[in-house]
């Protein structure tokens, strides 16, 4: 083909009509071959990974070939220049810092969360009065999953300026009961029993020891208190379980779980009637 | 009991009893045994049930692929010296169907008493299986559907008297051998300082003759970590 032939396609290629088919076409293309590329990873990988890497990892992935598309097949067939996009990109910024701060702060909120990383995709936290799963995290906003299954949008600067409690981002987790028995019972024969109780609960961790002492005389009752340490992972089961296991154990063992009661003297005993 | 077994089959050995029975054209694989039942139906053509000693960390639920064991004496190590010594380490039965090539876990079963504990601090630390073990100076007895036999090669490189109480494993290296009267595994410790170990498994089996086991571990997942284990929060 010599250069007679080839003119009506260069032509055509300058026609902006044609760069816009091209630039669309593109970026159709790109969101196609980003979607493939992740269902891909994710159907090869969702065995070996958690969910939490999958997910960054996918996410890189799919961002990676946009930027791509964008820098190596859309902005040369706009003939945008390096030198106008670092002016573009001023500009753009400044309308950007005065048109859309709250997006921006979102923005920037969401890579520093993804730096910092607090929470992970499948935590279970508490942001913000939220208490939930975490579904995703965007580069806007942050999904939770509550634990009633409603769909909460959080946007990621307040997720990144307000207080996060995550209850799994340690692997072991402590939880406590008072158990208040009866002043008759043998509070030594009790702390021996729960003793056994925990060490018979596989998920009721060896060490870091567990804890078993009279913690205070109370007015109704002696109380035990009784500190377990658990995985995280199956922290609440543990922590549901035992409390009701205890109970039962103790009283099968003839001790009872005290409740509030008075006991009352009188300094001149009562002249008694007798009921007919 | 560890072995290849033709279907249909039913064995009943220690309170479990196995079976896969043709009902109706269909094969139906049961388990019997004092913390519980399993039902599941089989749809295949040709295949065999395989009995092996697998990794102890499926019971009564996969949290972690660490397994800690304790010693129930400590051991002084002198500086620069290397030691053989035999552990305990319990076991679980895996129940594989297989046709040939490929193979599948049915179930798991394990007859010994389960705990965990945490290695190191709730931040940085590591959810483990936790078993506690005499330190034997040659092969102990066991019953090899309940324990195998661990063979140690501590070695200490520092210069320094080294106390070691527990030992961590990482179950993606766990290489099982089982024999008729026995269920084995070797391992190395490296001491690389007063509370810093570096554990690993050799891919050998303790007696001659002895069969590998099925790597449940290896066929499942890919570790992150590497086979190895560090032991950084103490010995």
């Amino acid at each position: 083909m010599n250069l007679t032939e080839m003119t009506p396609f260069i032509q055509a290629y300058e026609s902006p009509i044609f760069r816009f088919v091209i630039v669309v076409v593109t970026i159709i293309l790109a969101f196609f071959v980003s979607k493939l590329a992740t269902f891909y990873f994710r159907r090869s990988f969702r065995e070996k990974m958690s969910k939490d890497h999958l997910e960054i990892v996918l996410k890189v992935i799919s961002y990676s070939i946009i930027i791509i598309a964008i820098l190596f097949f859309v902005l040369p067939t706009l003939n945008v220049q390096e030198s106008s996009i670092l002016v573009a990109g001023s500009v753009f910024g400044l309308v950007i810092g005065f048109a859309s701060q709250s997006i921006v702060g979102n923005l920037i909120s969401g890579l520093f969360l993804m730096i910092e990383r607090p929470i992970k995709v499948g935590n279970l936290v508490n942001i913000d009065g939220n208490s939930g799963t975490v579904e995703d995290i965007s580069i806007i906003s942050t999904i939770i999953r509550t634990y009633d299954g409603l769909y909460v949008r959080i946007p990621n600067e307040k997720v990144f300026t307000t207080t996060i409690t995550n209850y799994v981002a340690n692997v072991a987790r402590r939880f406590e009961y008072v158990v208040g028995i009866r002043y008759e019972d043998d509070a030594d024969q009790a702390i021996d029993i729960i003793e056994n109780l925990i060490s018979e609960n596989p998920f009721a961790l060896k060490n870091p020891t567990p804890s078993v002492f009279v913690d205070t005389l109370g007015d109704n009752a002696v109380n035990i208190i009784v500190r377990i340490w658990a995985p995280v992972t199956d922290w609440y089961s543990v922590k549901t379980e035992m409390l009701w296991i205890i109970k039962k154990t103790l009283e099968e063992n003839g001790i009872e779980i005290a409740f509030p009661q008075r006991t009352v003297w009188f300094a001149n005993e009562l002249s008694k009637k007798e009921i007919q | 009991m560890f072995g290849s077994y033709d279907i249909p089959f039913n064995i009943e050995h220690e309170g479990i009893s196995l079976s896969v029975e043709k009902e109706d054209n269909l094969y139906t694989y049961k388990r019997k045994a004092f913390y519980g039942t399993e039902e599941k139906t089989l749809l295949f053509d040709t295949g065999k049930v395989l009995l092996n000693p697998i990794e102890p960390l499926n019971r009564p639920k996969e949290i972690t692929s660490f397994l800690l064991v304790e010693f129930d004496k400590s051991i002084v190590i002198g500086p620069g010296t290397s030691k053989i010594i035999y552990i305990k380490f319990p076991i679980e039965i895996g129940v594989f169907i297989s046709n040939n090539k490929n193979f599948e876990i049915l179930d798991v079963l394990t007859l010994v008493n389960q705990k965990f504990t945490l290695y190191g601090d709730p931040a940085s630390g590591v959810i483990c299986k936790y078993w506690n073990s005499s330190v034997y100076s040659k092969i102990p007895e066991t019953n090899p559907i309940m324990e195998g036999v661990m063979e140690v090669k501590i070695e200490n490189t520092t210069t320094r008297w080294v106390e070691v109480s527990k030992a961590v494993f990482n179950a993606y290296d766990m290489r099982i051998y089982y024999s008729h009267s026995l269920v084995s595994m070797k391992a190395k410790m490296k001491i690389l300082g007063d509370q810093m170990a570096e554990t690993v498994f050799s891919n050998a089996p303790l007696k001659a003759g002895m069969t590998k086991s099925i790597e449940l571990y290896n066929a499942r997942k890919v570790s992150v970590l590497g086979p190895k284990f560090l032991m950084g929060e103490g010995l």
